[in-house]
């Protein structure tokens, strides 16, 4: 088959880019092996939450900070104005399948954790910070955390000791609750094997709405603020979260839970029907294998399904991710890129890869690992030559750490865009 | 002992992703999802098969957990296994006969007029529902009263006239009920300057699985491996199927579950619409006729798992004239037998209700599918007709 640009690799990234690239007519394909990270993220976008441990309240102001300090890092490539109009452009593709991002003004908000903390980040759902919950959030006198009977991967009363310790909620009364529903049990062989898709699926049927409604009611009677997981709905979230909302008079928040994350699928959902809708061509359940190239020029790539027969595109982009995605791989002393064999940054010494302790402030070494690419995000490949028509995109890159800087999404999207940009602007000239 | 090959059950670290995209598990919690039945219940059922959990019999082997999988578990296929290696076998006669699509084909084509008079009566419906627990409710496709093979028999003479040749695996379901598509396939080939070989092939062996009947799967296989490999004219011929899941048999099922050697046809399989698509791309384009219909595509699931759905998009797109509309991956419910039997009817139809409704949304002129199966589902549960790619194609070579 051929294509003006294939894409590999499905996740925020590669899909980014994709929507760029088929809005501006070129001929697109995204080879996916596997469902993404989105299923296992927060849902909300990181663009810059931390620099040197310190927590990011104006991401677009330390942003020259943090490239001013590491040259390399994917966001000096990007610049400021891109990585704006990139975020901007993200914003805009999700609103069209209705998923509304919400952002603080440029300026980072917070969003509690499955676990009580407040973490920084630059877009959330509607259903995750909004205008409302700005407003209340000094005000609150009681907040209480609802849970699901049965529901075993969110522990409310551990979320609630640690949201208490927290100087904002010093004066706020934090109650964990349960709302138990037999009558929802006939759904349910064992209560006790529910997952997070579980719950949304029940969300989904209207009349179980309202009956969840009134529960929540009864358990947060008082509250100035309601918090349960993340399952108000899989496709309908917008109108299920409305009507918890006026039937109960109360103001509900979704936290993220432990995978599978329902806040990341309805982003996932979003991204991939919008890739769809305008014509893209999506290729599920396949690896790309090997590729062929002639002179730095990639002229073929070949995947798992169809070792035989050639994908020709002009352009590709590599969004494989990191080492969970298979993008890299690492063995006992060496970590190489499986698809085109490209240059690496990584220590040989193994010992040096991880930080001796699991929850090291300064995370992980083997985070900034990845494809090294020059200005324009091109890789090079093993022989130190620029591969022409390759771009790399996302958590492939070197020379970022999306813990310690919490810039994991925001690095996706940016360098997505400006992948794409540069892409599109080539095939203009081409044409 | 443990076999050391088949531990990609070891790969998975429990993410659940697959049980999002399982069609069965989001209408009934009677199943608990492929990660608990595949995964989780291996490393118990290989320890001691009296461990194994009967709810896996829901499974109806789509295989959207396997392109779901971020780690590549091949979720299906330990379900598939565990399904006829632990299970208690009964004997059940309704089984026997849905998994025999020859026999029941060679039976039904003799006697068409009879048996599509009597299989549309609602009382034997009602019998078939009460004595062999077939659902009442199910549609079942005719009976051609002139098999594809009878009808090759005059075609195959002008097949000489070809230098090049493609073997051609038909299936039953071409054979018996719809030699239309059959023929289809056979005008594609030729507009293409191909001649047309066919074998003297057995079922694939879908259904044979299906109902666990493995060791007859596994004849089946063996001797299509044989036939089909023999036909090859030569090393770098094509073996072309127009059905997705006899396609994923041969390719993948054979060796996969069914651990018979098919390498020597494995490199030849083609899904039909990918071998059409190479030849369009190598110039090869026989005239086309503009098709002025809105058609909506449905991917069926062992397409997608075959990693073929992009290659009937792309044909679909080269036919001029013709507007095509992706509908949103969903199962249609019916699993080949699955939708065929009481105890799953209520399951299957409850998944397809999702494609049902968003094929009523886009309103096409007709659906496209290349699955068989798919097609009756969709033909029983919405007012639209259902047509194959192939055939499409065929109506637009002048």
């Amino acid at each position: 088959m051929k294509f003006d640009c294939i894409i590999i690799g499905g996740g925020i990234s590669g899909l980014t880019a994709g929507i760029r690239c088929v809005k501006e007519g070129l001929h697109t394909a995204i080879i996916s092996s596997g469902m993404s990270a989105l299923h296992f993220s927060s849902g909300s976008i990181d663009v810059l939450g931390y620099i040197n441990n310190k927590v990011v309240y104006k991401p677009f102001e330390a942003l020259d900070t943090l490239t001013g300090t590491i040259a390399q890092h994917p966001y000096a490539k990007c610049g400021k104005a891109l990585i704006v109009e990139a975020l901007q452009f993200f914003k805009q593709e999700c609103e069209t399948q209705n998923v509304y991002l919400f952002d603080n003004e440029n300026l980072n908000h917070f969003h509690v954790t499955a676990l009580g903390t407040l973490k920084p980040t630059y877009f959330s759902q509607r259903s995750v910070f909004n205008e409302d919950v700005y407003n209340r959030f000094k005000s609150m006198k009681k907040i209480v955390i609802v849970n699901f009977e049965g529901y075993r991967d969110f522990h409310p009363q551990l979320a609630a000791a640690q949201l208490s310790k927290h100087a904002l909620f010093a004066n706020c009364e934090i109650i964990a609750k349960s709302i138990d529903m037999p009558q929802l049990q006939d759904l349910t062989r064992h209560p006790h094997e529910y997952r997070s898709i579980d719950i949304a699926r029940i969300f989904e049927n209207e009349e179980n709405v309202y009956r969840i409604a009134d529960a929540i009611r009864l358990a947060a009677e008082g509250a100035d603020f309601v918090v349960i997981p993340a399952f108000m709905g899989i496709h309908n979230f917008n109108q299920i979260h409305n009507i918890l909302q006026s039937r109960t008079r109360l103001l509900i928040y979704e936290i993220p839970t432990l995978p599978p994350s329902i806040l990341g699928l309805r982003i996932d959902n979003a991204l991939k029907s919008r890739f769809a809708q305008l014509g893209g061509v999506y290729i599920a359940g396949d690896k790309v294998v090997r590729a062929e190239s002639s002179n730095d020029v990639v002229q073929a790539v070949y995947t798992a399904n169809h070792p035989e027969n050639p994908l020709v595109a002009k352009f590709y982009i590599l969004s494989t991710g990191s080492f969970f995605s298979g993008g890299m791989i690492s063995e006992f002393n060496n970590m190489y890129e499986p698809v085109f064999k490209l240059k690496l940054h990584y220590e040989p010494e193994r010992n040096k890869w991880y930080s001796p302790q699991f929850f090291y402030s300064n995370s992980h070494p083997f985070l900034e690992y990845g494809v090294v690419t020059d200005e324009n995000l091109r890789p090079y490949d093993s022989k130190n030559n620029i591969i022409q028509n390759v771009y790399c995109s996302g958590a492939i890159l070197a020379h970022y750490n999306p813990i310690r800087e919490g810039c994991g999404s925001g690095v996706a999207i940016s360098t997505a865009y400006k992948a794409a940009n540069q892409i599109i602007s080539l095939y203009k000239l081409m044409r | 002992m443990i076999k050391l090959e088949n531990i990609s059950f070891d790969h998975c670290i429990k993410c659940t992703v697959c049980t999002i995209y399982c069609p069965v598990a989001r209408v009934t919690h009677l199943y608990p999802g492929p990660k608990q039945s595949g995964p989780d219940t291996e490393r118990l059922r290989i320890k001691n098969p009296q461990l194994l959990d009967i709810s896996l019999k829901y499974c109806s082997n789509c295989k959207r957990c396997e392109i779901a999988c971020p780690s590549d578990v091949k979720i299906a296929d330990i379900i598939q296994t565990a399904k006829w290696r632990y299970s208690k076998k009964e004997f059940r006669i309704r089984d026997f006969m849905l998994s025999r699509t020859d026999l029941m084909g060679t039976f039904g084509t003799i006697f068409s007029p009879i048996v599509n008079f009597f299989t549309h009566l609602r009382i034997v419906k009602y019998f078939l529902d009460l004595v062999f627990q077939i659902p009442k409710g199910r549609t079942f496709p005719n009976y051609a009263s002139m098999t594809f093979r009878k009808w090759f028999k005059e075609a195959r003479k002008y097949q000489n006239k070809y230098l090049e040749k493609v073997v051609y695996f038909h299936g039953c379901y071409v054979n018996y009920n719809y030699p239309q598509l059959g023929k289809d396939v056979v005008k594609v080939l030729n507009a293409l300057g191909k001649g047309v070989i066919i074998t003297k092939e057995k079922c694939c062996g879908v259904p044979l699985i299906a109902n666990g009947y493995i060791k007859k799967a596994q004849s089946h296989g063996r001797h299509n491996i044989g036939v089909l490999s023999r036909a090859l004219p030569h090393e770098q011929a094509r073996i072309v199927s127009a059905s997705s899941s006899c396609s994923l048999a041969l390719k993948h099922e054979y060796p996969n579950l069914l651990e018979l050697d098919n390498t020597s046809i494995a490199n030849n399989i083609a899904y039909i619409t990918q071998y059409v698509l190479e030849e369009f791309e190598k110039g090869n384009i026989p005239n086309l006729k503009p098709l002025k219909y809105t058609v909506a595509y449905h991917s069926p699931c062992h397409l997608e798992r075959m990693g073929n759905v992009a290659f009937t998009i792309e044909l679909l797109r080269k036919i001029p004239g013709l507007t095509v509309k992706i509908l949103h991956s969903e199962c249609c419910g019916i699993s080949g037998t699955y939708g065929f039997k009481n105890e799953y009817y209520a399951i299957s139809q409850a998944v397809g209700s999702e494609l049902f409704k968003i094929i009523e949304e886009a309103n096409p002129d007709f659906v496209v599918t290349d699955c068989e199966t798919c097609k009756w589902q969709i033909e029983m549960n919405t007012k639209y007709t259902v047509v194959h790619p192939i055939s499409l194609l065929a109506e637009a070579i002048e």
